[in-house]
């Protein structure tokens, strides 16, 4: 799950990463009572969960004098069509320099990979393309309480020696918080010491309950119900259903509506031990979704029952047309029961998915 | 054979629990029709002493070991202790660890690999439906009437699509040597690179199917490090981006992992890809 930069801000602090002075509003007039602490010039940076939020306006400048004026701008706006319902209020930092920092999992290696540029503010495959000699990366094996000073030496090449402290922290944030990623971009000097500028984080979704965390803000509402009956569950924008068991099985089913010209509407992967109740509740959910006209269910195992999935597509009882593939065990008690209630069942998830594509024509 | 034959003993770790009760059956089933030796023990926390379907629970990793014969151990322990076991297993003595628990927090995974690895101590998984060598040994969940023996290898980061294809296989008459599910978490023991070693070493496999999906780029590291004739398909040319898709490591991020560049990552190294699993049999045929 994606935090929102105070957030993560929040998070850095705890762990001695300095951040620029800020406060966080909910609307403009707040800012009246904190303005005082912030100087002269401050930054207004909307917390919307959007990429390239800078160049969507998400992010403005203001005298003192106008903040509030600005503020209520920020909050009239949408960026990228997400509406601001909080602003991150800060100082302006006088800038020296930027840098880039960020903290990942490498799948390669197994272990987290943390990379350094000496520019900042930008992406950092642009700098890795335009200044490959300007970016630096070093894996650490994740069993080490701490980045090894040889190694921050290596990263931080002759850039102040003030970072160093900041990669080992982000390091501790990353294991403490169960970061897939955590990046600082820009991180900057200033006369006053080391900031991080900006600030993302991701928590990994597998430990999201033992860092507290109880609701998946990235997820839609119909995700998270799917998610409580144990399913994978993602919306797409096309009119054929899809309801498989297995992430590569149900994502295949996907391809072949693709290859053969249709739009999937939906994937939802059941996950093992595709019962009669788990299936009921899968094809209502998936009958549920407005564009839906016609479902295929791809399912395939050796100790699937095919009996029990037949009944729970029946017992679902929706007005669409359902398309089945089953093969398991009691394949010819399920393909009677389907027939029996004029579902239609198919050998192989090429033919099922031919047919639902053919059905929405 | 790359990952252990019939004279090699089993511990299931998490026996006692619904999914690893039911699998264990299975396995030993399987190792009595290919006169294998199977599930000698099994091991939960606190549950010694017990017996699942003939076999003998032990407290720990130790005492199963001190008992019995085992160089494998097949984990069925729920999520948030699976990390835990697998060090375990790895510190006990155990050579072979296939992780079939799914949801291990990533941190976890990376712990655990790393401090197996200090042991010589392999991992498959997390996330895998196991390893299946037909008329051999079966470690995990997979559905052995849908196997047939042969000299094709399968790595693959999925498990029913796996089985898709192996059923593919078979009904084309063509065997397998061993069948991989290598797990569909972003951190994984073995990758495509290892285990195309074992085959390259493998005097059984003369060919590979190599089955991988979006999220990073271990397909194409894969694919680009072996001489043996292989065979690939990707699923997700469908998937959004920054959207997971079922598995965990199944994500396109910031523009990378997606089903299209590595298809053609992969094409460009002379290597056929399968535009859907139904083709994979023909070309695979054309390789041997």
């Amino acid at each position: 799950m994606k935090l929102l930069e105070y957030e993560a801000k929040e998070m850095f602090v705890n762990h001695g990463i300095p951040v620029p002075d800020g406060v966080i509003i909910t609307e403009a007039e707040e800012m009246a009572l904190h303005l005082h602490k912030l100087g002269p010039e401050v930054v207004l940076k909307a917390q919307v969960d959007v990429g390239g939020r800078g160049k969507a306006g998400g992010i403005l400048m203001a005298k003192s004098e106008e903040a509030i004026e600005t503020a209520k701008q920020l909050f009239d706006a949408t960026i990228k069509g997400v509406p601001v319902e909080k602003i991150l209020v800060e100082e302006r930092l006088p800038i020296e320099h930027e840098y880039y920092l960020s903290i990942t999992i490498d799948r390669a290696s197994k272990q987290y990979l943390i990379l350094f540029a000496e520019t900042g503010g930008v992406d950092i495959e642009q700098t890795a393309s335009l200044r490959p000699d300007a970016v630096r990366k070093a894996v650490i094996n994740p069993l080490l309480a701490d980045v090894p000073p040889f190694l921050l030496r290596r990263l931080i090449g002759k850039a102040p020696k003030e970072i160093a402290p900041v990669i080992n922290r982000l390091y501790h944030v990353v294991c403490e918080k169960d970061a897939l990623l955590a990046e600082i971009n820009p991180l900057v000097t200033t006369p006053g010491g080391v900031f991080a500028a900006d600030a993302k984080l991701i928590i990994d979704d597998n430990a999201l309950a033992r860092q507290g965390i109880h609701v998946n803000r990235d997820q839609t509402e119909r995700e998270r119900e799917a998610e409580r009956h144990g399913f994978s569950y993602v919306e797409l924008a096309g009119s054929i259903g899809v309801i498989g068991n297995g992430a590569g099985l149900t994502m295949a089913t996907l391809d072949l509506i693709e290859h053969y010209q249709g739009n999937a509407a939906n994937f939802l992967d059941v996950g093992g031990g595709a019962g009669r109740e788990r299936v009921t509740h899968a094809v209502r959910l998936v009958a549920g979704m407005p564009d839906v006209q016609v479902i295929v269910v791809n399912l395939l195992g050796g100790i699937t029952r095919c009996d029990e999935v037949a009944e729970g597509i029946v017992e679902a009882g929706i007005s669409q047309k359902v398309i089945v593939r089953l093969a398991g065990t009691n394949e010819e008690a399920g393909r009677k029961i389907l027939r029996e209630h004029g579902y239609m069942m198919l050998d192989t998830m090429e033919e099922a998915v031919r047919a639902a594509v053919e059905a929405v024509r | 054979m790359i990952f252990g034959s019939k004279d090699d003993g089993i511990i299931v770790q998490g026996a006692t629990g619904t999914q690893g009760a039911f699998h264990l059956n299975l396995m030993n089933e399987y190792a009595r029709t290919v006169g294998g030796k199977g599930v000698v023990a099994g091991v939960t926390p606190g549950k010694g002493g017990q017996e699942v379907h003939g076999v003998p629970i032990y407290d720990s990793a130790r005492e199963a070991l001190d008992a019995h014969d085992a160089t494998t151990c097949v984990l069925f322990v729920p999520g948030k202790a699976a990390g835990d076991s697998i060090m375990e297993e790895a510190e006990a003595g155990i050579e072979l660890v296939v992780a079939i628990t799914e949801h291990i927090p990533v941190q976890d995974t990376m712990k655990a690999i790393a401090y197996a690895r200090s042991f010589d101590c392999c991992v498959v998984g997390p996330n895998s439906p196991g390893i299946l060598s037909p008329g051999e040994i079966k470690l995990g969940i997979m559905p052995a009437q849908l196997f047939s023996r042969g000299n094709v290898g399968v790595i693959s980061r999925s498990g029913t699509l796996t089985y898709e294809v192996v059923d593919e296989l078979t009904r084309a008459g063509i065997g397998q040597s061993t069948v991989v599910g290598i797990g569909g978490d972003p951190i994984i023991g073995e990758t495509f690179v290892d285990v195309l070693r074992r085959f390259e070493e493998d005097p059984l496999t003369d060919a590979v199917v190599l089955i991988g999906e979006v999220g990073g780029n271990l397909e194409e590291e894969g694919a680009a490090s072996t001489d043996l004739p292989i065979v690939a398909y990707i699923a997700g040319k469908s998937a959004p981006p920054e959207k997971r898709m079922g598995h965990a490591g199944a994500i396109v991020e910031g523009g990378e992992g997606d089903a299209a560049s590595k298809i053609k990552r992969i094409e460009a190294l002379g290597v056929p890809v399968a535009s859907k699993p139904s083709e994979i049999p023909s070309l695979v045929r054309d390789l041997l």
